[in-house]
Parts: structure tokens; C-alpha cells; sequence
């Protein structure tokens, strides 16, 4: 008799469970225009549609710009367990200088920062979960290279952080270049591009390479001196460094930059409506930081005389053929980087509330500074 | 001052603790040691901090579920708790029903001693409650927790004393399922639960969706047909032989190439089908321990009656054999709780994942603070494992199963 | 009509029709359960395929040359190395888990299940509460614990310690005296094999004539008389087929003697104490699974507790012990996988890096499975042979 209640029991849950599936199935190649009307071309510049007309979104009807629009949600890779890039809080919410950049994308999407979907991925699973289609986007301090772009099937956007590779040591070692560590163990975290470097510019050091697949056990090695070195980006170096207890002078990282590592989201290959949505949200938050837009004074440029702004925030602009309001031919609603600027800011605050001088990290803009204040974070014009 | 020792006292200390040269010696160096172990112990817990814990307790309980829905935990935690107590009603009224039957004395219905015996009995969860109470910084955690005992108590006392009916195990059993989606109503799957949940949550899907595949697969290990035996030996010796690490990679990685491109599950799915795929083996081992130890006799009988073998199997097999296997299926259930940890090498947020995470943090960093929240969660994780060790062991002694 | 004649023996029974005929249903349900497996098979297979060719994914086992792209802890390859040598580096890093894992933890094990039942109380509640904690604790903790409570805490890598002057202590490794091989080593190597061969061949011996004529054997001093003396021999003759080394540590490098990694001792440790908690459990339940008469006998013959153990009880009490011990060590040697969080190499850590790096994941999963089923199976045979062989002493 037990056993016909497990039963029952079993087969309730298996209920549950494909009703759980089938909330996650996608659909592909469904129409989603609610109004199946004109499709605006995305290609050579943009148009300006007349005030008064409604454009359609996503009217193609077969990217994943329809299939997210579909679902209601952005699908989001991330990381859970780097502080100031993507990092599971202790009241379950997300943050990080990533996490935002998922949640400018939901909102230029849906006008909803918060219609996203966190994925959590190790570092060996985000590029099958890409190539997959589990997740719509990979924001998960991922470094571009020529082997990701072409053998992984990713699409590299816009970086968004400019980093390096480097190599922290104790103080008191007395190590000043790489090749004092002759040796030695060099504690390094599994399946990054960090990996190989080590291996590339070790090539003729004779070193111990401990890999780990997790950074609080590498750095609780590092600090206890199993390995006399740890190289990973320099961003999370300095990271740990200033906030670390015997204080930051206790640390030293070494001056030579191992190789560039810069940092941005990947998109799967084979839909560039989706690529360049994601790749222009980046773009509009640099583009954003130039002008002066922040997220607290977006609506204070309804009258502003500043034909860029005007574009950039969907605002009306009168010519001579009447009155019209820039579309960029994206797919999206004109209007939506004001959205983007309204929930995450711009470029400079994101950076700042996640990764700057006053956070936690403590980093300063350095090569991520504007363009314009001898930084590369430099935007096409959003025309 | 005079010292009064009894003499059966000092008896005992010589016969059980010096009675030889060897025993002597041995006495003393696990006394030192113990006693070494134990000041270093009390120094720990009285000088470390446990701001750690305190600020991260729903990280580790619940992971990253969002945290205005935290009521649905609690409110399935009581419905839990009720349906236990309703259980331990049952069992006892049917107890008492069936002595009365045969005329035997009649055990008592549960009483104020039934309180402190029940708080004996598990221990273990008991404390682990505590600990976790302790490092609570509301008082919610606490009035849910009495609200549950209170629960629990109240609806075991009031069964016991209704007379006893079979169909009242129904609410035992719907209980759980009603947990289950006041837990997930709303959009919040089991892809948003976290922490050591999840580790439970896995654990008790993981043995409920392997248990039909397992007795299927011992019940074709022991068939004549020579096709179905082979595919089940061979099930059962290939997933056996893997460590569960590389069911759970083939899973992340390999499961969305088995099936068709529009399913796409999510990761705690994937990693439940893993779960599922390697516990049924076991269990088919468990399952056919238990059916072996069945005699043959019994098989012979119920065939000079005139029973079908599908009938044979269900009514005179099935139960006695799965009735022997309970303490091992309940050691099945154990191995399994606490493999859920390896989750966290897949990417999971479990109990493990949110511990490191929570070391992660900038005010926690590069403190050693592991050597706190390891142990916490070593807490948590042998709470459960020695209580089930325990009332397995009750149980093998109460159904009378022989050693095996 | 009465014809007198009795049912005759020989009246063959109606053949009854197909649909109930035992026959006709074995072979229709073993066509329906090909059928269905076949389909089952064909739709998984289907779908792989259409699914790997749509991605671009390779579906061959050539990742096995490729270059693995970074060094390992503990080894010389270089990152040229293939993927193959990384493999079977890691494969060699698992087994030496295994070669000295399983003997400690069988003694340790049987130790702890004997004191369970010592007279003395002390030992006795030592023992049930090693057992009882850490049978409950699940081995990942336990081995990350191993690694930051108890390794990490060991001198730093740059400053350890030379106790005696033999060893170097750090908490990246252990450095202990060992042996080089000189010239003639392979010649040394043979002649011991062969001393040892010769040596079993000794034992059967006397034990032969014990039985047959009731003297003392002497089985261990003779065998491993003879092999030492030969040995002897043989390194005398030969002349130093092997130095003894001691490490010697200047600045950051040891030379000579034998290493051990920090991690490796770490993985060792805590499974060696997990295994043999359930270990002890297992023996415990044998030991009291040995019938009360036996122990009553061999106190009447004046046999101390020691003799009585050794000689009477534990024989018999490992016997029944053995089967669910080598599912112990089978479990030991698949929770060595859990290395991977320490970053020992062994080879579940290798197929990870190599993932990470970019191999087909599929394909180095399905090798990874091969290697520990074929773990498995060996020791699952060498264990059973020697089952066997013990039953067939018994009578």
C-alpha cells in the first residue's frame, strides 16, 4: 500500500516537472509582432520614422530578439562568486559590474532592468551553455580572443573592461619580476585563458602550477603560502589587495602585464540583429557618460537644444519634413537607451557603484576611463 | 576534605579503563589527547567570531531565493511539520489499534513524555536547530520553528487519540505535494532554490523519480529473458562503476545533445536527471539484496496457488522484499545527501557553493574564515545523516531484520 | 462406458493457445523489450547526431593529440604534451591514491571496528564516536577541510622546515629520503622479482609441510629470508644499483629523495578517514556476526583476548567482511574525483582543464567514465578472486 502512495507521490511530481519544462521550452520561429506591420531594416544607418507611427519590434519573427521577447525574460550568464563582477549577495540578490550589463539589456528589451534570468556558469560550462541556447547572453567576465570568436561559436561585443593579466606576490618575498619565481608555485583558477597564459610566458621557468577550481580555496593556499604567486586578472588582484585584512601594502603585484584581457559580453554566432542590440547597449551607456546623462537626470533633457541627446533619448527633433523621433533600425522602441541610463545608469556610475575608488574593489578608471580622458572606452556615434 | 568514592565506582575505572598494562597506557594517551582536543575545541568557539554565519544564514539555508517570497519556506516548513505529526499519530493509533486486537497491553498515546523523548531521539536536529536560532537575527526563524514543534506535537497527540483510518495517510502523503507548490507557485521553479534546500530538494527528488526506474531494473536483473537481463546488468555495473562527478559533467555538457533542440532544461533540471540516472543503479543493488533475501519457498507457494508471476511479484514479492530493504534504502538516501555536495562543481549554488561565496565576500576575504563556515556546514550536513543513521537503525531493529 | 483403463501417462496435454503459451510470451516480450531499447537507442542517437552536426562539434576521439595547452602540478610534461600523456598522468596520480590508500584504511578500519568492542570504555566511545562523525560527514567536506584546516597550516612553501635534516616539510610538499637508480638497477629489479617469485613458491612449501607433518612453518622468515638474502646478494654484487638520497634544499629547489604534494596528503588523509569509519562499521558487524560459541571455545582453550582475535574471530569475521569492504574500496577510489577541489592532477581534475580548454566535451567525459570503469573492474576482479579463494577454504 506504501508503495502505490510512492507512487502517486512519484507521478505528482513528474506532473510537476514537465509543467516545469514546459515553461522552459523556447519557441523557435513563432511570429510575436503584435501588430504585424512594417519591418524596419536594420542595416545602413537608421530612419526617422514620423512621430504619431508605431514601429514594430522584432517583426522578423525569427531571431532571438522575437524568442526573448517571447519569453518576457533575458536569459543572462553570469558569474556568482567574483565581488564587483558578478557576485550572489547575502540577501540572494545580484551585483556586479556584468549583472548590471545583463540588467541594461532587459532593460532596452522590455523596459524592466529586473526581467532577467540569472545562469550561473563555471568557467568550463559557458561556452556550451552559450552554443546551447541556454542562456541568450554570456556577461560573465570572459576575455575575447580569436579562438573564442571563431572556435567556440561567440560573438564578441563591445568591451566593456579593458584588463590584464598579472601576478600578485607577498611584500615581503622580495620578488619583482616574473622570473624570480623561478621554482615556485603559482596558484591559478581552471579553464581561463589565465591558464594558458601562465603556461605560454612560463614556457622556460621551471614553476609549479596549482590549479583550482574555486578562488576562496586558492586564496586561502595563496595566503597561506602554498604558492608564492597568483596570477589572474589585474583587476580581481587589486581587488582582493585592497580589501585585504593585513592590509594592501602586504600585497605587491607585479608591474609586467602578462598579456590583455579585455572583457565584454558574447553573444552566439549567427544572429547579428541580437549581436548588435547587445553590442549598442554597451555603447549607449559610454555614449551616455560622454554626454553627461546620468541615471538621476534623464528626464531633465526634454528641452535640451542638443541634437545628439535628442537621438540618444528618443526625444522628438523637428526639421524641415515635420516632427520625428530617431530610430536607429535595431528592432527595439525608440526611447529604449533612456531606459537603459533610467535603471543602470551610465558607464561612468556603473563602474563606479561595482568596481570604483569608493567600492569595495577600490579601482580607479586607469585604461577604463573615457576616451576623452585618455581611457579607451570610446562609442560610435549613436546617428 | 575527604573525597568519598563509591566502590562500585572505582571498581569500574579499574576493570574498564586500567584493566591491563596495554589498557592503562592506552587510557592515558587518549585521555591526554581527548583532553587536548577538547580545550582547543572551547577556545575556538569562544574566541571566533560569527559575524560570518549571522550576516549569511539565508544564503546558506536558501541560496538565492528571492527574499519577499521567504514565507512560502516557512509555510511549507509547518505543512511539513504538520503532516509529520500526523504521521507519528497514525503510527501510534494504529499501534495501539492493533494490540488491542490481539490483546496485548496497549501502548500509552503520546504524552508530556513523548515530548522529551522525542527531543532525545533527535537530538541531532535539535541542536543543529539551535545553532541556526542562535545565529538568527530576527525572531521570525525562531516563532516559525516553536510554531512548527507546537505543530507537530499538537496534530501527533490529536491523531493518536482519533480512532485509527487508513485513508487518513493520504494527508501524509498530499502533504509534501502541497509544500511543494506553495513552494513553487508563481514562476519560482526549482531552478531559484539555493542552499541547503536544494541540497534536500535533490536529494529527496533524486530517490523519488530513481525508485521506479531502480526496481525495474532489479526485477530485470533477476528476469529469465536474456535481452532484458543483460540491458539491466549492464545499466547497473556501467553506472555503478563512475564516480557521480562525471554524471553530473556528462549531464551540464552532454544531456541537451540527447534531446530534441525545443527542450531546453535548466541546470538543477539536468543535473536532477544525472542524479536520477545514477541512483537508480543503487537502488536496483539495494532492491535486489532485498529480493534475494526472500526465501525461495515463498515464490514456490504463491505458484502452487495458482498465481500469475506478475501476481507473484506484487502481491507476495514486492512487499516483503522492499520491506527488507528499508535500512539500506535509507543508507541509499543518506549516501545520496551527502553527495549532493559535489553539486558545487557544477555550478549549483548549494549549501557548499554559498559557504564559498560567502568567504568570497569583501568584509569575509582571505581570513581564513573557511575554518568557520566548513564546520557549519559540516554541522548541517551530519544533522541529517546521523538522525536518518539513527531512526534506520530503529527501524531494522523494529522490523527484526537480520544482519546482512 | 467404463473401459478400466487408467490416465494414461502418455496423453500429451492440449498445447494451450499463443496468447497464454509461456513460450510465445518470452519470445514476444523479449522482441517488444529489443524493440523498445532499439528505439530508444535510435532516437537518443538521432538526436546526438543532428544535435553535434548542428553545432560544429567533432565527433571523433582526436582531441586525444591535441595539446593540452598548460603544465601539470607534480609532473614534467610540457604544454605541448597531448592530451593522451596529461590523461594517463593523471591516471598514474589516481592510482597513487589507491596503492597507498586502500592499506592504510583497511588497517585503520579494522582497528577502529575492533575497538568498537574493546573492554576498555575508553576506547570503545573514542571508537563509536570517530565512526559516528565521520561516516555522516560527506567526504568533499572532509577533504577541503583536510586541506585548509590541516595542510594549509603547515610552514609556507618558502620556508620550510628540515627536520633531522631528512625531510623538508612545507605545505606544498614532503620531501622524504628515497633512492636513485643507478647503473645495473633494471638487472637488481629482475633478480628481486624473481628472489620474490621464488619466495611464494617457498611458502607453498611450507606450508605444505605443515600440514603434512604438523611442524611450525616458519612461512614469513623463510620467504622473505630467502628474498632478503638474495637481494643482499645481489646489491653486493652488482655494486650500488641504487643510492640513497636525502633531499636537500637549497633556496627554492630539493634535490634527491622522494615527493609528495601537499594536496595529494590532503585527498589521502580525509578519504583514508572516511572510508575507514565505514569500514570499521562493516567489521564491527562481522565481528559480532561470529557466533558466541566460538569466542566461549577459544577462552576455554586459555587463549588471551589477542590470540582469540587474531586466531579465532578475525578470520572468520573477514570473511563475511569482505564483500561490502570491497565496495568500500570501489567507493575510495571513485571519491578520489573529489580532488578536483584541492587541484590534485588526478584525472578527473585533467578532464576538466581540458574542457575548460577547449576539447570536445563529450568525448572526454566518455573517456574519463572508460578510466574508472576500468578501475573498477579491476580491483572488483582481483578482489573476487581472492573471495573466491577464501570461500573454497572454508568447508
Amino acid at each position: 500500500m506504501k508503495l502505490r502512495l510512492i507512487a502517486a507521490l512519484a507521478a505528482v511530481f513528474l506532473l510537476a516537472a514537465c509543467t516545469q519544462a514546459a515553461d522552459t521550452t523556447t519557441t523557435v520561429g513563432t511570429p510575436t509582432t503584435a501588430d504585424g506591420g512594417v519591418t524596419t531594416t536594420a542595416d545602413t544607418g537608421g530612419s526617422t520614422v514620423p512621430a504619431g507611427e508605431t514601429t514594430t519590434t522584432g517583426a522578423t519573427g525569427d531571431g532571438l530578439l522575437a524568442e526573448v521577447q517571447a519569453r518576457g525574460s533575458v536569459r543572462c550568464g553570469i558569474n556568482e562568486a567574483v565581488p564587483g563582477f558578478g557576485f550572489l549577495e547575502a540577501d540572494g540578490t545580484r551585483s556586479g559590474f556584468d549583472i548590471d550589463f545583463c540588467r541594461a539589456v532587459a532593460a532596452a528589451i522590455f523596459g524592466d532592468p529586473e526581467a532577467v534570468e540569472f545562469v550561473p556558469l563555471t568557467a568550463q560550462q559557458r561556452f556550451t551553455a552559450l552554443q546551447a541556447g541556454e542562456i541568450d547572453v554570456l556577461i560573465r567576465n570572459t576575455t575575447y580572443t580569436a579562438s573564442r570568436d571563431g572556435g567556440e561559436g561567440a560573438t564578441f561585443l563591445s568591451t566593456t573592461f579593458y584588463d590584464g593579466q598579472g601576478m600578485m606576490v607577498r611584500a615581503d618575498s622580495g620578488f619583482t619580476v616574473l622570473e624570480d619565481l623561478a621554482n615556485t608555485a603559482i596558484c591559478v583558477l581552471s579553464g581561463t585563458t589565465t591558464e594558458l597564459n601562465l603556461a605560454t610566458r612560463f614556457v622556460d621557468i621551471p614553476y609549479e602550477p596549482l590549479t583550482f577550481e574555486e578562488n576562496d580555496v586558492l586564496q586561502e593556499a595563496f595566503v597561506a603560502g602554498q604558492c608564492d604567486g597568483w596570477t589572474s586578472d589585474k583587476s580581481q588582484l587589486a581587488g582582493v589587495r585592497s580589501a585585504f585584512p593585513e592590509g594592501p601594502d602586504a600585497l605587491v603585484i607585479l608591474e609586467e602585464t602578462f598579456s590583455k584581457e579585455p572583457l565584454g559580453p558574447a553573444v552566439r554566432d549567427g544572429d547579428s540583429q541580437w549581436a548588435q542590440i547587445v553590442d549598442w547597449v554597451v555603447n549607449v551607456t559610454i555614449i551616455a557618460e560622454e554626454l553627461g546623462i546620468e541615471s538621476g537626470n534623464v528626464d531633465t533633457f526634454a528641452d535640451t537644444e542638443n541634437l545628439e541627446i535628442r537621438r540618444l533619448l528618443g526625444l522628438e527633433i523637428e526639421s524641415d519634413e515635420g516632427v520625428a523621433v530617431f530610430n536607429a533600425g535595431l528592432g527595439l522602441d525608440p526611447g529604449w537607451p533612456a531606459d537603459v541610463i533610467t535603471a543602470v545608469g551610465n558607464y561612468g556610475e556603473i563602474f563606479n557603484r561595482n568596481v570604483g575608488p569608493d567600492s569595495p574593489l577600490g579601482l580607479e578608471r586607469e585604461l577604463n576611463a573615457l576616451w576623452t580622458e585618455g581611457g579607451l572606452i570610446y562609442a560610435p556615434p549613436f546617428r | 576534605m575527604t573525597i568519598v568514592v563509591s566502590r562500585r565506582r572505582t571498581a569500574w575505572v579499574r576493570k574498564n579503563l586500567f584493566g591491563g598494562v596495554w589498557s592503562s597506557l592506552v587510557t592515558i594517551g587518549l585521555g591526554l589527547t581527548i583532553g587536548y582536543v577538547a580545550f582547543q575545541l572551547i577556545r575556538f568557539l569562544a574566541t571566533s567570531d560569527f559575524t560570518i554565519l549571522r550576516r549569511n544564514l539565508a544564503l546558506f539555508m536558501v541560496g538565492s531565493f528571492p527574499r519577499p517570497e521567504l514565507w512560502r519556506v516557512g509555510t511549507a516548513v509547518l505543512i511539513l511539520a504538520l503532516a509529520a505529526g500526523v504521521a507519528g499519530g497514525l503510527i501510534n493509533s494504529s499501534a495501539r489499534r492493533r494490540a488491542h486486537q490481539a490483546d496485548l497491553p496497549v501502548p500509552a498515546p503520546p504524552g508530556p513524555r513523548s515530548l522529551v523523548n522525542g527531543f532525545r531521539r533527535f537530538w541531532p536536529l535539535a541542536f543543529l536547530i539551535a545553532v541556526c536560532l542562535l545565529l538568527t537575527e530576527t525572531v521570525t526563524p525562531t516563532i516559525l520553528v516553536l510554531g512548527a514543534i507546537g505543530l507537530l506535537v499538537a496534530s501527533s497527540w490529536m491523531v493518536a487519540r482519533l480512532p485509527y483510518s487508513r485513508w487518513s495517510w493520504s494527508l501524509v502523503v498530499a502533504a509534501p505535494v502541497v509544500a511543494y507548490l506553495v513552494l513553487s507557485a508563481s514562476g519560482l521553479g526549482w531552478d531559484q532554490w539555493g542552499g541547503f534546500m536544494l541540497n534536500i530538494f535533490l536529494t529527496v527528488a533524486g530517490i523519488l523519480f530513481a525508485f521506479p526506474i531502480g526496481l525495474s531494473l532489479a526485477l530485470g536483473r533477476r528476469s529469465s529473458l536474456p535481452i532484458v537481463r543483460t540491458f539491466s546488468v549492464a545499466y547497473i555495473e556501467l553506472f555503478r562503476g563512475v564516480p557521480l562527478i562525471t554524471l553530473l559533467l556528462l549531464g551540464v555538457f552532454a544531456l541537451r545533445l540527447f534531446l530534441p533542440s525545443q527542450l531546453n532544461p535548466s541546470s538543477v533540471t539536468r543535473i536532477l536527471v544525472a542524479i536520477t540516472i545514477f541512483e537508480a543503479a543503487y537502488i536496483a543493488e539495494v532492491i535486489r539484496g532485498g529480493l534475494q533475501s526472500l526465501p525461495p519457498g515463498q515464490v514456490e507457494a504463491a505458484s502452487s496457488l495458482g498465481l500469475s508471476p506478475w501476481q507473484t511479484t506484487r502481491l507476495i514479492v514486492l512487499p516483503q522484499a522492499l520491506r527488507a530493504t528499508i535500512p539500506a534504502m535509507v543508507g541509499q538516501f543518506i549516501s545520496l545527501f551527502k553527495d549532493t555536495t559535489l553539486v558545487a562543481a557544477v555550478g549549483l549554488s548549494d549549501m557548499l557553493n554559498t559557504s564559498s561565496i560567502a568567504t568570497s565576500q569583501p568584509d569575509f576575504n582571505a581570513r581564513g574564515l573557511a575554518r568557520i563556515t566548513l564546520p557549519f556546514v559540516a554541522l548541517a550536513f551530519w544533522a541529517g545523516s546521523y538522525t536518518m543513521s539513527r531512526e534506520a537503525r530503529r527501524l531494522e531493529r523494529r522490523l527484526g531484520i537480520g544482519e546482512r | 462406458m467404463a473401459t478400466g483403463t487408467p490416465f494414461s501417462p502418455l496423453m500429451t496435454p492440449a498445447r494451450p493457445p499463443f496468447w497464454r503459451n509461456v513460450k510465445v510470451l518470452r519470445a514476444v516480450i523479449q522482441i517488444i523489450a529489443l524493440l523498445g531499447v532499439g528505439v530508444v537507442v535510435y532516437v537518443l542517437f538521432f538526436n546526438v547526431t543532428n544535435n553535434l552536426r548542428a553545432r560544429g562539434i567533432r565527433t571523433d576521439f582526436e582531441f586525444l593529440d591535441q595539446p593540452f595547452g598548460v603544465r601539470i602540478a607534480g609532473s614534467d610534461l610540457s604544454p605541448g604534451a597531448p592530451v593522451r600523456a596529461a590523461l594517463i598522468n593523471g591516471v598514474k596520480n589516481t592510482l597513487a591514491l589507491t596503492v597507498v590508500g586502500l592499506p592504510l584504511l583497511t588497517i585503520l578500519g579494522v582497528l577502529v571496528g575492533v575497538g568498537r568492542l574493546s573492554a576498555n570504555w575508553l576506547v570503545s566511545k573514542v571508537s563509536t564516536v570517530y565512526v559516528e562523525i565521520l561516516r555522516n560527514l560527506p567526504p568533499l567536506l572532509l577533504i577541503v577541510f583536510a586541506f585548509q584546516a590541516v595542510i594549509l597550516r603547515l610552514p609556507p612553501a618558502r620556508s620550510p622546515v628540515t627536520p633531522f635534516g631528512w625531510f623538508v616539510i612545507s605545505n606544498l610538499e614532503t620531501h622524504v629520503p628515497g633512492f636513485r637508480a643507478g647503473e645495473g638497477y633494471a638487472t637488481f629489479i629482475s633478480i628481486v622479482g624473481l628472489a620474490l617469485a621464488v619466495g611464494a613458491l617457498v611458502w607453498w612449501w611450507r606450508t605444505r609441510v605443515q600440514q603434512e607433518a604438523g611442524a611450525p612453518h616458519h612461512r614469513w622468515a623463510w620467504s622473505l629470508g630467502l628474498v632478503a638474502v638474495v637481494a643482499t646478494i645481489a646489491y653486493l654484487v652488482i655494486g650500488r644499483p641504487l643510492t640513497i638520497t636525502l633531499p636537500v634544499l637549497t633556496g627554492r629547489v630539493v634535490d634527491g629523495g622522494f615527493r609528495g604534494l601537499g594536496a595529494f596528503f590532503a585527498v589521502m588523509g580525509a578519504l583514508v578517514l572516511y572510508t575507514s569509519s565505514h569500514v570499521a562499521e562493516i567489521v564491527r558487524g562481522s565481528i559480532q556476526a561470529v557466533p558466541k560459541g566460538q569466542t566461549e571455545a577459544a577462552s576455554a582453550l586459555a587463549l588471551s583476548g589477542f590470540q582469540r582475535l587474531r586466531f579465532v574471530v578475525l578470520p572468520q569475521a573477514l570473511r563475511t567482511a569482505l564483500p561490502p569492504v570491497i565496495n568500500q574500496y570501489l567507493n575510495y577510489v571513485k571519491n578520489t574525483s573529489l580532488a578536483i577541489v584541492v587541484g590534485f592532477a588526478e584525472v578527473t581534475l585533467i578532464a576538466f582543464q581540458a574542457i575548460g580548454n577547449g576539447q570536445p566535451a563529450p568525448q572526454v567525459i566518455i573517456t574519463l567514465m572508460a578510466a574508472y570503469l576500468v578501475f573498477s573492474l579491476v580491483i572488483s576482479l582481483i578482489i573476487n578472486v581472492l573471495n573466491r579463494r577464501l570461500r573454497m577454504v572454508t568447508r
